[in-house]
């Protein structure tokens, strides 16, 4: 029955649709695997930290502040920063933007639970990427130096959350960022081969989603304790601290 | 094929005693010229699938208007899903047309109108036939085969164990529909990945006790741009495609064994 026309012959000029696979050529292997493992470690790790400090505003102000200075008195904490949080994040967002731009999702068409999770996970990293550039800004590099003061730090935060916009940005930030580490531990499992029957990935989602949920609910524990728990707290929960002895000066993991 | 020996089911509830289906057609005379849609109208019969369909406009091309019209261009071999030559657009998703049953298409609604498209993501050659070659570039860029030329006789091939031939048998069922490429948001010309159906062959090819020579290179070929690393775990693939390949457990797997050989490389090479 209906027979089709040969394919075209071909010729010199580069061939139509999407091109055949570069063996063994390029970099792309290597980038993409970066980006796959910096958003566990540290990215990840760091976010778990992030949390687990920001838990302590669970025990009010002195204890957040304790915290803070704690994390401030780390040995060669401005490094660590840069190193392990920085550069690794802009990394990964930069590559994860350009990773978007090069994807057709196609959820329209083809509405299955995997690809809801391949779109999902481009929205909440962009929703990720664009409220940290904004905190990072507003909360460690603008404003009162937490660094400097970190008996400041749950005021800072109680005062950003007063506007109920900001409180907002927060809470949806807070899952989305949750959601996409959840999510990106699994398709990490998947795609290096850890978890590849299929079993084996349903159960580890099990677990991907456990540990997304309770983060979350840390986060938005922190959230509900900074803005209905301990409201109006000292603007200085810790008088006797003196910038002098927040050694290093000028960097904080916990507000970062 | 009269409609004088059409039989009605009794099932149905249209008013004239001739049911017909409706289906819309995406056309195209050349790789260049310009895309344009035709409404044709076929007596129905029941179990038809859209291969039959392509079959009674071929034998009659009139278009729902009475203008006389080209047959439509498609590819089909086999009608028995096992070629992969029929992969298509089917109501704006990607299915085989010989296997894409009309009754169940229309489900309770007789008076839908069928859509066909080529696929989107490979060049037309003419109506629907596309120009899937990219798959064959794909296999030969990975060697998808097992070595067993040589200037003498090589003599028997080494002993496959049940146990392998069990897990390479679902594998071996790809018919390179192209289905697996079409659905994938990372096929495409930005990325220019690989796809499903190429990853799956190079591991069937990697557990060949013959084929495992050449193992390496075909983890090393996966590597480079376009290859297993652009894979963002959608799992289209394995949802639409026709044979039920595990592709995603395919992935997983030569995800974890070209990691691997590139971290040796890295090391030894
Ligand atoms: S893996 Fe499945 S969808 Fe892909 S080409 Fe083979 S049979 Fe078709
Ligand atoms: S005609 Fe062979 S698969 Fe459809």
């Amino acid at each position: 029955m209906a027979a089709s026309a040969p394919p075209a012959p071909p010729s010199t000029t580069r061939r139509r649709g999407v091109q055949p696979l570069r063996a063994a050529e390029g970099h792309s292997y290597l980038w993409r695997r970066l980006h796959s493992l910096s958003g566990i470690v540290p990215i990840g790790a760091f976010l778990i930290e992030h949390i687990l400090s920001n838990f302590e505003t669970w025990n009010g102000p002195v204890a957040y502040g304790k915290q803070v200075l704690f994390l401030n008195s780390l040995p060669l904490v401005r490094i660590l920063e840069w190193v392990f949080i920085f550069i690794p994040l802009a990394f990964h967002a930069g590559y994860g933007v350009y990773i978007w731009l090069r994807g057709r999702s196609n959820v329209n068409v083809y509405p299955w639970a995997g690809n809801w999770g391949y779109y999902a996970q481009r929205i909440t990293g962009l929703i990720a990427f664009a409220y940290i550039i904004q905190h990072v800004w507003r909360q460690r590099f603008t404003g009162v130096d937490l660094p400097h003061n970190p008996g400041m730090a749950f005021h800072k935060v109680q005062v950003e959350l007063h506007n109920p916009w900001m409180l907002a940005i927060y809470v949806i930030a807070m899952i989305a960022t949750c959601w996409h580490f959840a999510y990106g531990i699994w398709l990490f499992a998947a795609k290096w081969g850890i978890t590849p029957g299929d079993r084996a990935r349903k159960r580890f989602g099990y677990i991907c989603a456990v540990v997304g949920t309770g983060l979350c609910i840390m986060g938005l524990a922190s959230i509900y304790a900074v803005v209905w728990k301990y409201p109006n707290a000292p603007v200085n929960a810790l008088p006797d601290q003196h910038s002098s002895l927040t050694l290093p000066a000028s960097t904080s993991l916990a507000t970062s | 094929m009269g409609t004088a020996t059409l039989e009605v089911p009794v099932t149905q509830k249209t008013a004239t005693s001739a049911r017909r289906i409706k289906v819309e057609i995406r056309r195209q005379a050349s790789p260049d010229a310009k895309a344009t849609t035709e409404t044709f109208e076929i007596p129905y019969r029941p179990n038809m699938n859209i291969t039959s369909l392509l079959g009674e406009i071929a034998l009659n091309p009139v278009d729902v208007s009475g203008r006389e019209t080209t047959p439509v261009t498609y590819d089909s071999n086999c009608l028995e899903e096992i070629c992969g030559s029929c992969a298509m657009l089917i109501d704006g998703k990607a299915m085989m047309a010989c296997s894409a049953l009309v009754d169940r298409l229309l489900g309770d609604k007789p008076d839908k109108t069928i859509t066909l498209a080529p696929l989107s993501k490979f060049p037309v050659v003419r109506d629907l036939a596309v120009d899937r070659s990219v798959l064959f570039e794909n296999l030969k860029a990975v060697k998808a085969w097992v070595p067993i030329d040589g200037s003498y006789d090589l003599g028997a091939g080494p002993r496959q164990q049940p146990q392998i031939q069990e897990q390479r048998y679902p594998l071996s069922n790809c018919i390179s529909c192209t289905i697996c490429m079409e659905v994938c948001p990372q096929f495409n010309d930005a990325t220019g990945f690989v796809g499903a159906a190429t990853i799956a062959q190079a591991k069937l090819f990697n557990m060949d006790p013959a084929g495992s020579v050449l193992k390496e290179e075909r983890l090393r070929a996966l590597a480079g741009d376009g290859g297993i690393q652009e894979c963002g775990f959608a799992q289209n693939c394995v949802q639409a495609c026709p044979k039920q390949l595990p592709l995603t457990e395919a992935i997983s797997d030569m995800g974890r064994d070209v990691f691997v050989q590139q971290v040796k490389d890295f090391f030894t090479r």
